[in-house]
């Protein structure tokens, strides 16, 4: 499904990432674990089409079609979706509003009618139902004064909404104390399909305690260093990122 | 050196004559008072940002003359009084005969009333800040006024309807007077159109005077055309525990201009003003806006937002003044500018004046972009570029839009807004 070759890429004229190759099948998990400033944020974004970052060199496709030649918008309509690390507020444009207008984006695109409000209303109160999210949020601002917590279940509402091929999610176990991540990590199994990939990038493992990877990657100066199973996630958690022979000056937690 | 330019005499003459005899004589003796008025330059503080924009030549003066057929097509949910060219014009408009309400035109008032309301014209407006308003008063040839007796209270909003119709160029001087009782209550909805292709001069004065406890909702929607220029003035006066409320949404043009003063006057008086401003093309929108506190324990609570795209100018200046006696005042300014284009220009001011040692006064002005994280989010989630930025735009004024208290008025505001993102955003 998603196929990464020699991936390079550089934000501000520094090379974060340093020629990645991944790829990813249709029904798989994946993980990617690495310390602080290992590219695991860049590869993320790089993937959803942030401006704000540089592709030197290298090639993505998503099921054969160039994916860097692509807007951020036609990549997440063709099915990319990125869970951010850091959701941003949006006063003014309420979370109902938003949400209506994507689902609305990609139904357009697949050549589906529109989904009118009510319509609409209804689908939405189900989904905040399955992360746990009072459907007072719907009204409210796009993650405007939401909990960290609030916002990270926003993102996977939304995922659960937009159903994509591709999900990428950033980091979307920080933040989360144990009950949040519970529910999150419901949300996130209820995406797992045979016709849908799941790529987690997370710095701590225990996110996959509930989210059971088929893959693990560890990346590290922007390339990944081991890939293995399940069980690579946890004897990093037992032995720190060290015996790679990475610095990582953020293990604790 | 080259002498200071002056209003042209050609404006000091007003054509229609059928007005009541003591306005006749208030016009005339504001005209003689007017004979070489300077006209602001750059060098006129409060016209600083916008005299270059101020064009009145001689063919501008004559009166636009009046077409009967005016507004008559327009619905409005409410009563609705409609103008043309400055003059009222009764087959047009729609209000009943209520106990404790006066609707009149000027020109239908009687001996009496004409002479009570020369008294009063212009005496809510410190005119050495609202020059153009002197020019209203020598040449309004007709104009609203609204008596409510104490506790009356108009049960739907009243739509001024002023419609400018310009096949030559010309100017009219749409005048409103309120005269607010005790406890009276009223909506007025002042809205400012235009028809023809010839360029326009719109000068307008609205004025009210709260008794004590009054409650006056105020509504201005300006949405004439590419050919007129308008300079509107407000003026406001407030006593004991009175509350006004004034929403303001422009839209810009080769000229335009509002002047908004308030004098709170009594103590415990509230004033609320939100005014919305959007500007593209080369267009220009100059709102100024000035709040007195005179007496103790008076709020004030005013939100301005503009938005100016490709190479038009929008300017906001607030003035607070606070004076000596008026303690316990709690003044609230806030003056937000989104800049769509990097041709585009916004200037804001704050100018805050306070005599009196025991006030809270806060103020607060940010100008700035569409933020690119924002746009990038919603982007991600298959939401078109023009859409994102659309519903960016949107959220920018989206509060001040939805307190609007006339869903008549917020809808008329809605579509225009919505041509404006159509001609703004391109489809990438």
């Amino acid at each position: 499904m998603l196929s990464i070759k020699n991936l390079h890429a550089s934000v501000e004229g520094k090379e974060i990432l340093k020629g990645i190759n991944l790829e990813i099948k249709a029904g798989e998990v994946h993980a990617i674990m690495g310390p602080n400033g290992s590219g695991k944020s860049t590869l993320s974004q790089v993937l959803a089409g942030n401006d704000a970052f540089e592709v030197t060199s290298g090639e993505v496709t998503l099921n054969g079609d160039n994916l860097l030649d692509q807007e951020t918008e036609e990549r997440a309509r063709e099915g990319i979706f990125l869970a951010f690390q850091y959701p941003v507020e949006i006063p003014g444009v309420s979370n109902l509003q938003f949400l209506r207008t994507a689902v609305n984006a990609m139904r357009k695109h697949k050549g589906e009618e529109e989904m009118n409000a009510a319509e609409f209303m209804k689908l939405a109160k189900e989904v905040s139902k399955q992360v746990d999210l009072d459907p007072a949020f719907l009204k409210r601002g796009v993650n405007e004064g939401f909990s960290g917590g609030e916002k990270k279940r926003n993102e996977i509402m939304q995922a659960l909404l937009l159903q994509p091929k591709l999900a990428i999610l950033d980091e979307t176990d920080s933040g989360l104390d144990i009950d949040a991540l519970q529910v999150v990590s419901n949300g996130v199994n209820a995406l797992r399909a045979e016709d849908r990939a799941i790529l987690m990038v997370t710095h701590y493992q225990r996110l996959l305690n509930h989210i059971v990877p088929d893959y693990v990657h560890v990346l590290a100066g922007g390339k990944i260093v081991k890939s293995g199973g399940r069980e690579l996630a946890l004897e990093l958690e037992e032995r720190g990122y060290g015996w790679l022979g990475i610095k990582d000056e953020d293990t604790s937690n | 050196m080259k002498s200071a330019p002056t209003l042209s005499s050609a404006f000091l003459h007003p054509a229609g004559q059928s007005l009541p005899e003591p306005l006749l004589a208030l016009r005339k003796q504001r005209a003689s008072a007017l004979v070489d008025m300077p006209l602001p330059t750059r060098k006129t503080e409060n016209w600083k940002y916008s005299s270059k924009y101020l064009k009145l030549a001689d063919d501008m003066a004559i009166s636009l003359p009046t077409e009967g057929k005016g507004g008559n097509s327009l619905a409005v949910p409410g009563y609705k009084v409609v103008f043309n060219n400055g003059v009222m014009i009764p087959e047009a408009s729609e209000y009943p005969d209520l106990d404790g309400i006066i609707i009149q035109s000027f020109s239908d008032l009687d001996e009496d009333d004409a002479k009570a309301v020369s008294l009063q014209l212009g005496s809510t407006l410190d005119h050495d800040q609202a020059q153009f308003a002197r020019v209203n008063g020598a040449r309004f040839e007709d104009g609203l006024f609204i008596r409510l007796l104490p506790g009356a209270v108009l049960d739907q909003p009243l739509f001024v309807i002023h419609e400018t119709t310009a096949d030559d160029s010309g100017s009219a001087y749409p005048r409103i007077y309120v005269e607010a009782g005790a406890n009276s209550q009223m909506t007025l909805v002042e809205e400012y159109i235009s028809s023809g292709d010839a360029s326009a001069l719109v000068n307008t004065v609205t004025e009210f005077n709260l008794a004590d406890g009054a409650n006056i909702t105020s509504i201005r929607l300006n949405m004439e055309g590419e050919n007129v220029q308008h300079i509107g003035a407000t003026g406001v006066l407030q006593q004991r525990s009175s509350r006004f409320e004034s929403h303001c949404v422009g839209f810009g043009g080769p000229l335009r201009r509002h002047d908004l003063q308030v004098r709170l006057e009594g103590e415990g008086a509230e004033t609320k003003l939100n005014g919305v401003v959007v500007t593209q093309g080369k267009q220009h929108y100059d709102n100024h806006t000035s709040i007195d506190h005179v007496a103790a324990h008076c709020n004030s609570e005013e939100t301005y937002r503009n938005i100016a795209a490709d190479q038009s100018h929008a300017i906001f200046n607030g003035r607070i003044h606070i004076h000596q006696d008026a303690q316990k005042s709690n003044a609230d300014m806030n003056n937000k500018n989104l800049l769509l284009s990097n041709g585009a220009e916004i200037d804001t001011k704050p100018e805050l004046e306070i005599y009196a040692d025991d006030v809270k006064c806060a103020h607060g002005a940010t100008i700035g972009q569409l933020d690119e994280t924002s746009v990038f989010y919603l982007v991600s989630r298959g939401i078109g570029r023009r859409q994102a930025n659309v519903l960016l735009t949107m959220a920018f004024i989206n509060e001040l839009v939805q307190q609007i208290p006339v869903e008549a008025v917020r809808e008329t505001a809605q579509a225009r807004l919505n041509d404006f993102f159509e001609q703004t955003f391109q489809e990438a």
